[in-house]
């Protein structure tokens, strides 16, 4: 690869770009996290105790999570909430991506996308404050519903998990369906007329000939979805309440509350191992390889 | 069963463009039927709305007399080949074979059962747990036919099966249709825009252009008397020669072709002194000598030589082309680009057709 870059760009100016990113990923990707690595196998130690008798590795920050059940029913409820969010943000997804791929027309699907688009541009916190309001307990969402004689008083979507749930959904919709509307959209037309001309009604059609096209773009998206649900902060502080919290406000807590840099980088390697676990697991429940996926 | 096919007075249109123009035509029960056409003639168009994936604009579509407005593509009694063939990757042969059944709940064993004769019946016996990735372009079209005709439909739908196999696979899978056409006694609908696959395999060809039809006959008819002069041009090889018509009396028309002088040939349809017509002779109804009906003098430009005949390509004095085909045994070493040749034609061998070759 070296070589064709030489080709193309002369020795200079290779060097100078392999250089660059060499840099960025050794010295801001790779060492930090080593360093985190580091800190979590070491006790949390005053500057004065660094280089003591007490100072040497221990796996107690990993055995801290496992000794206390709050923690370890939060970090469990925030790996079902994660399945949970992927789950919907792939029913809602799914049919989106479809209509896309393969019923809208060029200009319908270009606006589709746009209005899909055009919200993110707006910052993430700003995006989950606006669902804040839309659900608050006297926010126009109630309004309405209460308007239309649907409910006859207000419901607090905000206690619980369902304010956490819409707001997650919303926020990785795109991961999601981009993935998907890409698999979808590879697949030949005539494919879809074959299983029709046969007799398939459309949901075998989605179930025998799409869904298995789709399988690498659907597991790519939820892989995603599942990773940034997992791993959010923003929502579950702004939108959760206190019986929703997720495994990252016990992390960010141990960092900047409990001033336990040790403990927090164990809790999050802890979080980031499980999840890589769980992935590969799903993956070969569903029989999907990784080759599948870098398609 | 009645398995016949009747496009009632359908139009199809979309948008202002007119697909089909009105068309009435009935296909008959176990009929090997053919729509041949220049591609965007509106032939796909047709299959589209027999198989149910388009809904004509005006009429009906009639599968055994029952009308088929409102019937979605999942419940018809048709059956499509796919130009592309559009067979399921990720299934085995059999599964692809199968699909039809499962979807009619059919039971697993009796499915194995219709794969296992299926394949059987496309000369593929044991290739049921292959993937179709695996198979050789001639196998997969097979695969696609037993796939179709597993559902047992009252009509198969042919859109250019065989136009992606090269020359010899070709002429074989068109003998092995007509076979298994027989076989079955199936309606089959075949879209082609290959004239040899219409003329060889069907009971009666339709001949489209720009969404119309132009003639329906069998082939030797559609040969032997051309209905306009966009059939005599596009079925066939054929000389096409445009004049005025000077007389026109008892199925014998005459016309003034300029330099050419007056030329004689049948004429089906009755003409109009005055009108322009265009008088059309086959290439191998034109011959080497000047004891014939007609006489037209012209300047080879070169000789063709296609195995078992010759094509000697030629210019009359007003530049108009003509192709002359001879036995591969009447070759001289004296035909070289400028030598003259006198052709002659019999009246009864060409045909006079009102229009100019270009019109549709």
């Amino acid at each position: 690869m070296f070589s064709q870059l030489k080709a193309r760009f002369g020795a200079p100016l290779s060097v100078g770009v392999v250089a660059l990113i060499a840099v960025w990923l050794i010295g801001m990707v790779i060492l930090p996290q080593l360093l985190m690595v580091d800190y979590s196998f070491k006790p949390n130690l005053l500057p004065s105790e660094i280089g003591s008798d007490k100072d040497h590795y221990t796996l107690e920050n990993y055995t801290t999570l496992f000794g206390n059940t709050i923690h370890l029913t939060i970090f469990f409820k925030t790996i079902w909430s994660s399945v949970l969010v992927t789950f919907l943000t792939l029913v809602v997804s799914y049919p989106l991506a479809f209509y896309l791929a393969k019923v809208a027309t060029p200009q319908q699907a270009a606006l589709c996308l746009l209005l899909l688009l055009i919200p993110f541009w707006i910052n993430e916190i700003l995006r989950t404050f606006s669902w804040y309001i839309i659900l608050a307990y006297k926010g126009p969402l109630n309004a309405l519903l209460l308007g239309l004689g649907l409910i006859d008083r207000p419901i607090r979507f905000l206690s619980g998990d369902g304010g956490v749930l819409i707001g997650m959904v919303y926020a990785y919709i795109l991961f999601m369906i981009f993935p998907i509307y890409n698999a979808i959209e590879s697949l030949d037309g005539n494919q879809i007329k074959a299983a029709r001309n046969l007799g398939a009604g459309w949901i075998r059609t989605h179930y025998r000939v799409i869904i298995p096209h789709a399988k690498p773009g659907i597991a790519t998206g939820c892989i995603m979805t599942f990773m940034l649900a997992a791993g959010s902060y923003a929502v579950p502080a702004l939108l959760g309440s206190p019986g929703s919290r997720w495994f990252t406000q016990i992390i960010y807590n141990w960092f900047f509350e409990g001033g336990d840099w040790n403990q927090g980088a164990a809790y999050a390697f802890l979080l980031l191992v499980i999840c890589i676990g769980f992935i590969g697991l799903v993956m070969k429940v569903f029989k999907v390889g990784l080759g599948d996926i870098a398609r | 069963m009645d398995s016949s096919v009747h496009l009632d007075n359908v139009v199809m249109q979309f948008g202002d463009f007119t697909a089909v123009q009105q068309m009435d035509l009935k296909i008959e029960s176990g009929e090997f039927f053919s729509f041949l056409g220049p591609s965007g003639c509106g032939k796909t168009t047709i299959l589209n709305m027999v198989s149910g994936f388009l809904e004509p604009t005006k009429g009906a579509v009639r599968i055994g007399g029952q009308d088929m407005r409102g019937v979605p593509a999942n419940k018809r009694p048709t059956s499509m080949i796919f130009q592309n063939l559009a067979l399921f990757p990720l299934m085995t042969v059999a599964e692809n074979i199968e699909f039809g059944l499962e979807v009619r709940g059919v039971s697993k064993a009796e499915r194995r059962k219709t794969s296992d004769r299926l394949l059987e019946l496309v000369a593929l016996e044991g290739s049921g747990t292959k993937k179709v990735s695996e198979l050789s372009g001639g196998q997969k079209q097979r695969i696609a036919i037993a796939r179709a005709l597993a559902v047992e439909p009252q009509v198969l739908l042919l859109d250019e099966p065989l136009s992606a196999l090269d020359l010899k696979l070709r002429q074989h899978m068109r003998t092995e249709l007509k076979e298994i056409q027989r076989k079955t006694g199936i309606t089959f609908i075949y879209i082609t825009h290959d004239q040899g696959e219409a003329l060889t395999m069907s009971d009666r060809v339709a001949v489209m252009s720009a969404g119309k039809l132009q003639q329906v006959a069998d082939p030797i008819s559609l040969y032997k008397q051309p209905d306009t002069a966009f059939v005599a041009s596009f079925v066939g090889e054929n000389n096409g020669i445009t004049g005025k018509v000077v007389s026109y009396a008892n199925g014998e028309a005459v016309i003034d072709a300029g330099v050419l002088g007056q030329l004689v040939g049948k004429a089906h349809k009755p003409l109009n002194t005055g009108d322009t017509a265009t008088l059309f002779i086959r290439p191998e109804s034109l011959h080497l000598d000047s004891q014939r009906d007609c006489q037209i003098m012209t300047q080879l430009d070169e000789v063709n030589f296609e195995g078992s005949y010759l094509t000697l390509n030629s210019r009359t004095l007003d530049q108009r082309a003509l192709s002359v085909q001879l036995g591969a045994n009447q070759y001289q070493s004296d035909m070289v680009s400028g030598k003259e040749l006198a052709l002659s034609y019999s009246a009864v061998d060409a045909i006079v057709i009102a229009g100019e070759v270009g019109d549709v």
